[in-house]
């Protein structure tokens, strides 16, 4: 049985400037499959309904996904043989459900004189609708023995299977151009997506979170060795959900002062079974990042 | 349905009318201002053996060791250096990481350390001189390491580095090649550059050529205008480099990074000068006495 959990927590930055917070997180358990998502929205002037637009991100996907599963074996026969297909569908159907939620939004929210005033008659006749919502999205499933995931613009997405290592699978798509955040409100957003698949492997723990929780880290290190900590306390997940709202409320105080979201789903079972290898690999990090501090401060210069 | 055949088409004309009442959307949760000091110390909090990194910046520091250097300005160089890191130390408390990394160059071109050290951790290794001046060897070696995949693979990097020449002769390689590598790294193109020639042998066109601009460039004749001008430099940059300029002008208008860039290191350029002619010792001894 799967379960999970899903936060964001506000930036300081965005306290600061009274900013709402722009990221968005949910996650669901369907039958037979769970599904984390979380969405950043852009938070810079032309995108001023991002909020809305990363809330409308997380929703769109949930709906997608899920109509997917409505036939839940034919998917998940197929998946094996044309995963890339099906999952660049379920992206097609992901953005199209989020322009018609934006659509219908501001057909009963028209832009205000205040959110215009910010902008030149010019200026805002030059912003396509869909970019006054502009946002991320990360979204990951787990079934069975698989898992998938699909993402467009910054975020990360952090998988833990059964041999208790916290990897990042997803396949960057290098098409989509370096210097572009890709977003929910690019007109090809369908093709800027990047996605992975992972067949015949058991997964404990799956993790999607928006740029302000990776940027809080020194290091990529510490980024996966967090995940397996979270990992190693989800079978307390009711008493451990305080100190990950803590936590994430720290980091986006003393980190880059970003809204941080993240949403988790995992495996009960499969997590109370594993709960020895999780625990080892925690000890295990412990070592190797104080190996990896030691071999940081030697010097390799010619001394006076 | 059929997820396999599914095509655009399909997509567009079906709207997805699944219920969301069964999906768990997160509460978004504001930081309690009152309770800021005290998640520092949140004991029981197993999530933190992974530290909270501030925002980064990287200070590139770029090394002349050649024989030349040998002596009275390696010496001081040594001396500077190291009551320096203190004074960058202080820079960085507010709320950035400053991280050093120091690249010499003579005959072979060599990191003080493997990776960059956060300035807490620095400490400088008293560098020996001796060999020639592969300048442009230390600039493709630089070039190298500017990189996601290299030295620049901080997660919480937020600034573009800081890279500071020091040097005190002309390269014995083709230092052009190394320059024109470097000038198609984006690192290179947005960090802040700075560069100091010493004593008389030192050519303060190519070091122009470094940093793109004659207000980045000083020059110091003896010991005491070394430790001066070092310590302007590095503190200075460290500085602006570290500082988080806002993306709209007055008017409102987003200003793009490289408009921030551009007034950083015009900033960086005016505030060098200023500093540089207020400072003057007319009781030191030049290098180049004696020598």
């Amino acid at each position: 049985m799967f379960n999970g959990f899903s936060k964001s927590v506000m930036g300081a930055s965005h306290e600061k400037t009274g900013l709402v917070c722009q990221d968005s997180s949910a996650f669901k358990v369907g039958d037979g499959y769970a599904i984390a998502v979380v969405a950043d929205g852009h938070g810079s002037k032309k995108h001023f309904r991002s909020h809305l637009g990363s809330q409308f991100a997380v929703e769109a996907a949930i709906e997608a996904i899920d109509r997917f599963y409505e036939e839940r074996e034919e998917l998940e026969r197929n998946l094996p043989t044309n995963a890339k297909l099906i999952i660049k569908n379920i992206e097609k159907q992901v953005i199209s459900n989020w322009n018609i939620k934006v659509e219908k939004h501001i057909a009963e929210n028209p832009v205000t004189a205040e959110e215009k005033s910010k902008f030149t008659a010019e200026e805002f006749e030059a912003i396509p609708q869909e970019s006054y919502y502009g946002s991320t999205l990360v979204a990951a499933v787990a079934g069975k023995d698989y898992t998938f995931g699909l993402q467009i613009g910054d975020g990360s997405l952090v998988a833990i299977f059964e041999d208790g290592k916290a990897v990042m699978p997803m396949e960057y798509n290098e098409s989509a151009p370096a210097n572009v955040t890709a977003s929910m409100c690019n007109s090809n957003a369908a093709t800027m997506f990047s996605s992975f698949y992972v067949p015949n492997k058991r997964l404990i723990a799956m993790f999607g979170s928006t740029d302000g929780l990776y940027t809080s880290f020194g290091s990529e290190f510490d980024f996966l060795d967090y995940h397996s900590i979270i990992t190693s306390q989800l079978v307390n997940l009711e008493s451990f959900k305080k100190v990950i709202i803590n936590n994430l409320t720290k980091r986006s105080h003393f980190g880059t002062e970003d809204d941080i979201s993240l949403s988790c789903v995992y495996d009960e079972e499969l997590l109370t079974e594993k709960l020895p290898v999780l625990n080892a690999q925690v000890e295990n990090n412990k070592k190797r990042a104080a190996e990896r501090k030691a071999a940081l401060l030697k010097k390799q210069v010619e001394l006076e | 349905m059929s997820n396999e055949n599914m095509n655009e088409q399909a997509v567009a004309e079906n709207p997805t009318a699944a219920s969301l009442e069964d999906f768990e959307p997160s509460e978004n949760v504001a930081a309690p201002e009152a309770a800021a000091d005290n998640m520092l110390d949140f004991d029981d909090d197993p999530l933190s053996a992974t530290g909270v990194s501030r925002k980064s910046l990287v200070i590139f520091f770029l090394i002349d060791t050649s024989g030349s250097m040998k002596g009275k300005k390696m010496g001081e160089l040594n001396t500077v250096m190291e009551e320096l890191i203190p004074e960058i130390r202080r820079v960085g408390e507010a709320d950035t990481e400053v991280k050093v990394a120091v690249l010499t160059f003579s005959t072979e071109v060599r990191w003080m350390y493997s990776t960059p050290i956060p300035i807490e951790d620095f400490e400088w290794a008293r560098l020996r001189a001796s060999g020639v001046t592969s300048m442009g060897a230390a600039f493709k070696e630089l070039n190298q390491r500017m990189s996601r995949n290299s030295f620049l693979n901080s997660p919480s990097l937020s600034f573009a580095p800081v890279i500071f020449l020091m040097t005190d002769g002309y390269p014995s390689d083709d230092y052009k090649e190394g320059l024109k590598e470097l000038q198609n790294n984006s690192w290179y193109k947005f960090g802040l550059k700075a560069a100091l020639g010493i004593g008389q042998e030192a050519n303060d066109n190519i070091l122009a050529e470094f940093t793109g601009s004659k207000d980045t460039v000083v020059h110091a004749y003896s010991g005491g205008q070394l430790a001066q001008m070092i310590k302007i430099i590095a503190v200075t940059s460290s500085q602006i480099g570290s500082k988080s300029m806002t993306l709209s002008d007055d008017t409102g208008h987003e200003l793009g990074e490289e408009d921030v860039f551009a007034a950083k290191q015009k900033l960086l350029g005016q505030q060098i000068q200023e500093l540089v002619t207020s400072q003057t010792d007319e009781n030191d001894v030049p290098f180049d006495t004696g020598w």
